[in-house]
């Protein structure tokens, strides 16, 4: 009932742990949580659901890992390409890889509750009363974190092009 | 960004506006510049997440994981409620054992807590009392706005496999004022609206399952009531008082009887 949706539950993972292996944990864990009816019913949808308990797991997770050694965030330039080298498919690979290059550089630096909008909204296409559901927060508050979101990533994106094309 | 109408070129790219607002707003960005680049670059940069990031899936290797964690799970469904695992938390041993490692300790606090909450904790009451709890919180109380009977039972057909006994009992006091979905146990459950004084009632049903249904309990103030009827499961959840809500029980069993015809048909013959 909820697998049709795990690709959905790896895209929202991999941008709030920003690291595939531990997105793939999270997801699984997620996924055993929903199959075995833990956490409640808190969503209208199946999707929905899972994405919640994605989130939760994830908070779990950064809470646990609070209390171990701290392991140290992926920070040379390939993390970036490690978490999206597959996301190119053939049909785009002409498509301008700099500019998409700035974008997920811009957008890894995002607090995480400007990044989870964003993706609900633009990649998963959910409504704002979806979105607000997921996050469990009123949905005037969706609206105006969907807009910093998406000034600080275009601002930020427009400086990182500035600076990228005054280098060259 | 500061063009007052900012928030509406956003919701109007989010697909949020209705159709007038919409050609309203798509006017504004014809004569205001800010708000014309605003929904361009919205455009583009979603054009350019979608290309890049709407086709990320699970990894093979990921998919085969949860299957096989998902089959393991299927193999020992039994595993958290045998006698065995219920005693074991209480067997000092089990408490020896499970200082042997941090790790141990952590599981076996897992599993130690779910054995506890069990007793206490239904999953189908959870269910019908998060999905009552949440409609009420949410925008989401009714997906149909009706007070007839005829519209809201129709509207179920196609959205869920059940069709729930639905009438208005507005002269009875239990008005009906709609219908919506919620998945409730993993499956799409119908759920019709009363209204009792100024109290909500949310009757959900779903198809029965093997096994009993919950007592009726009140949980955080709420009273939910169970019953079966045939092969369909309801759950009725308010904050009304006991005598109210068994009302409305008692209404929904009759009426659901009259619905299935004569009850004596083949007796009679």
């Amino acid at each position: 009932m909820v697998l049709p949706h795990l690709d959905a539950a790896v895209r929202l993972a991999r941008w709030l742990c920003l690291s595939r292996a531990d997105a793939d944990d999270v997801v699984q864990e997620a996924i055993l949580r929903a199959y075995r009816g833990f956490d409640g019913l808190v969503a209208r949808d199946a999707k929905s659901w899972l994405l919640v308990i994605v989130r939760n797991c994830h908070r779990s997770e950064l809470a646990s890992r609070r209390r171990r050694p701290t392991e140290p965030l992926p920070e040379d330039e390939n993390a970036q390409d490690a978490l999206f080298a597959r996301a190119a498919g053939p049909e785009e690979q002409a498509a301008s890889a700099d500019e998409w290059r700035a974008l997920a550089a811009v957008l890894m630096t995002l607090p995480e509750d400007h990044r989870e909008v964003l993706v609900l909204k633009e990649i998963e296409d959910m409504s704002y009363r979806e979105i607000a559901a997921v996050l469990g927060i009123p949905i005037g508050t969706v609206m105006s974190r969907l807009a910093r979101a998406r000034t600080g990533l275009a601002s930020q994106w427009t400086a990182a092009e500035g600076s990228s094309r005054a280098v060259r | 960004m500061r063009c007052a109408e900012s928030v509406r070129v956003q919701a109007h790219v989010d697909g949020e506006l209705d159709a007038i607002s919409s050609l309203n707003i798509e006017q504004h960005m014809r004569q205001c510049g800010e708000c014309g680049d605003l929904h361009q670059a919205l455009v583009r940069t979603r054009a350019i997440l979608k290309q890049r990031l709407g086709n990320e899936r699970a990894s093979p290797s990921l998919r085969t994981r949860v299957l096989a964690s998902l089959d393991k799970e299927d193999a020992s469904p039994s595993a958290m409620s045998t006698g065995k695992a219920r005693r074991s938390w209480r067997d000092p041993a089990f408490w020896w054992g499970s200082l042997a490692g941090a790790a141990a300790a952590a599981a076996a606090a897992a599993v130690a807590v779910v054995i506890v909450s069990l007793p206490m904790a239904n999953p189908t009451v959870d269910a019908v009392l998060a999905a009552h709890v949440q409609s009420l919180a949410s925008a989401h109380l009714i997906e149909v706005v009706s007070t007839d009977r005829h519209t809201v039972k129709p509207w179920f057909a196609g959205r869920v496999e059940v069709s729930p006994v639905v009438a208005d009992f507005g002269s009875r006091g239990y008005a009906l004022i709609g219908g919506r979905v919620d998945v409730l146990m993993h499956q799409r459950a119908a759920v019709t609206v009363y209204r009792h004084g100024a109290h909500v009632i949310n009757v959900f049903c779903w198809r029965a399952p093997a096994g009993p249904l919950p007592r009726d309990v009140t949980r955080v103030g709420y009273h939910l009531v169970f019953w079966k009827v045939g092969d369909l499961a309801y759950a009725a959840a308010s904050d009304t008082g006991w005598d109210e809500l068994v009302g409305l029980e008692r209404l929904l069993r009759a009426q659901a009887q009259a619905e299935a015809g004569p009850p004596d048909v083949s007796k009679r013959e």
